[in-house]
């Protein structure tokens, strides 16, 4: 089960990129398919092409971003539909990364220097000291989002995504901040493909299809058991809910589902989370918690 | 200041359901002019706000604000010269942020956006003497999210936000139709308070022609995309709703229920 721990915890890299769009933006964000990819295999080459490792994770952002960035212009200069947008730039990165793989659909990083490495040859894998140190990673990147959350500009992010019509009467360039939470929303999608692809090593051109529904079960799972009110509370819960995501998919396969239905597993995971807490007792559940919440705020 | 040349707007141009919302409007507003429009569904009003405000682009004619042309600015860049006040109370604030962060996207028009933190304690020091001008006990619930307040509520923050950062023009779209009578009232009296307090430039768009009267220093009736009177303010002090149902029977050339225009 420590496995489900660290690649939750690595994944939910992936998770917070999705709340950002998700979540913040209201933008359904299909990009992440291919911006995943794109991350790994950018960093896997770079790696393999002997840059130092630092440099590689720095480029599978980049990459990520610039994915990021494609999906935003098609959609705030071309009008193109939101899910539109994002479909299409992930089947265009689907060539792009078999492009950047040197066509090849899969890249081995054995033998090779990766972030990794000291923890596997101090034989410190699947052990708490590497969940501990994922968690950092993971602490890190989800303070800065919230921090960058606080700022103006993000709160002008976030304005945009609630009500954009306000945020235009406020002088927030709409299609700018869209375009700036997609990029930045990628370039974690990137940062994590890049993670993953040095933890699992090898870079592979399907490793991230359908990842999107494991970013949106994470967020979605999330806030279902957590609930998310304000801001950190949120992304704590994606966090949490990437953990837990990765926990049942690992507990189908030990009970002995086969893996190849685990994409059919995720869907029903994030249905789950979305119909149950309309239904009666969980709504209940629901009401409660958010009259709590309203007498902490000072509400009625 | 605002200034509008020949302006015209049509609804689906070139088609059977072709409609001219704005037909040549030319409208002058000085400093410190607070003008009342009234009029009759569909005068085009509405359309008027949102063709200053930059929401909708003209099909012709000029908008000039403080002697620049911004007729083709985009609605956001006009956000530094215009602010507004819509008539769903929903519409002028964010529900998911806190009271101190909408206030603080408000407080910060014009300006740029950058990594600075959003909310600040000085800041906070600011929000709380504005929002005690509300006299709705906000300044004490700073860190509320703005989606438990109530529509009355709402708007009067709404009405905080958009004049703050004082704009060179302030436009009020039935700002307060949507509310119910007491607290339709407490707006409108804000609103004055803050065009006095501030000095602003106004352009309120009503459905009521008591509230008509009772604010501004002008007053313009529009019907069918013209503006078809205009009351100034010598003439403004002393007339009536009478005065202005019978001024509208007689434009309109017909007899005319009074129910279109009174609330």
């Amino acid at each position: 089960m420590i496995v489900a721990v660290e690649l939750g915890l690595l994944y939910a890299v992936m998770a917070l990129g999705v709340y950002l769009t998700y979540r913040v933006l209201d933008f359904p964000d299909l990009t992440v398919d291919g911006s995943f990819t794109t991350g790994a295999a950018t960093c896997a080459m770079m790696i393999v092409g002997g840059l130092p490792v630092p440099l590689a994770m720095i480029g599978g952002v980049v990459a990520g971003m610039l994915a990021g960035a494609v999906t935003g212009l098609l959609h705030v200069w071309g009008n193109i539909n939101a899910l539109l947008a994002g479909i299409l730039t992930q089947i265009a990165l689907y060539s792009i990364n078999l492009r950047i793989m040197g066509n090849k659909a899969n890249i081995p990083l054995l033998r090779t220097e990766t972030a990794f490495s000291w923890l596997k040859d101090h034989d410190l894998m699947r052990t708490w000291v590497s969940v501990a140190i994922f968690a950092v990673v993971v602490l890190v990147v989800g303070l800065l989002l919230y921090l960058f959350l606080g700022t103006s500009y993000g709160v002008a992010l976030r304005a945009t995504g609630d009500n954009e019509l306000m945020a235009r009467s406020q002088g927030i360039n709409t299609g700018v901040t869209k375009i700036v939470g997609l990029m930045i929303s990628n370039g974690m999608v990137g940062l994590c493909g890049a993670l993953i692809v040095q933890y699992q090593g090898f870079a592979d051109i399907s490793m991230g299809i359908g990842i999107i529904v494991a970013g949106l079960a994470s967020v979605i799972v999330g806030q279902a058991i957590f609930g998310m009110t304000s801001v950190w509370q949120a992304i704590l819960a994606a966090v949490l809910g990437s953990i837990i995501y990765r926990g049942v998919i690992q507990a189908a396969l030990m009970v002995g589902l086969n893996p190849n239905d685990m994409k059919l597993i995720s869907a029903v995971l994030v249905v789950a989370a979305l119909v149950l807490p309309q239904w009666g007792p969980f709504k209940r559940l629901r009401i409660r918690r958010r009259t709590a919440q309203a007498v902490a705020e000072g509400g009625k | 200041m605002l200034k509008l040349d020949r302006v015209t707007k049509r609804f689906f141009p070139g088609t059977i359901n072709e409609r001219i919302a704005l037909d040549e409007v030319s409208l002058t507003l000085n400093e410190g002019d607070f003008v009342t429009v009234i009029g009759s569904n569909g005068a085009g009003k509405s359309t008027m706000l949102n063709v200053i405000s930059g929401r909708y682009p003209t099909d012709g004619g000029k908008v000039v604000i403080d002697g620049r042309d911004v007729t083709k600015a985009p609605e956001h860049k006009r956000a530094t010269w215009v602010a507004r006040v819509f008539q769903d109370p929903m519409a002028g604030t964010s529900p998911h942020l806190t009271i101190e962060e909408n206030l603080a996207i408000a407080f910060r028009r014009g300006q740029g956006r950058g990594l600075g933190m959003a909310v600040t304690r000085s800041g906070r020091e600011v929000y709380r003497k504005a929002l005690r001008t509300l006299e709705l006990g906000l300044e004490d619930r700073l860190q509320m999210r703005v989606g438990m307040l109530s529509g009355g509520q709402r708007q009067a923050l709404s009405l905080l936000m958009a004049t703050y950062a004082k704009p060179s023009i302030l436009l009020l779209d039935e700002h307060t139709a949507a509310l119910d009578p007491s607290r339709a009232e407490l707006i409108t009296r804000l609103t004055g308070e803050a065009v006095a307090r501030n000095h602003l430039t106004a352009l309120m768009v009503t459905h009521n022609m008591h509230q008509a009267i009772e604010l501004g220093n002008r007053l313009i009736m529009m019907h069918e995309g013209r503006i078809v009177l205009e009351v100034d303010e010598e003439a403004k002090k002393s007339i009536t709703a009478d005065q202005l149902l019978q001024e509208f029977s007689k434009i309109k050339g017909a007899s005319l229920s009074d129910r279109t225009l009174l609330d």
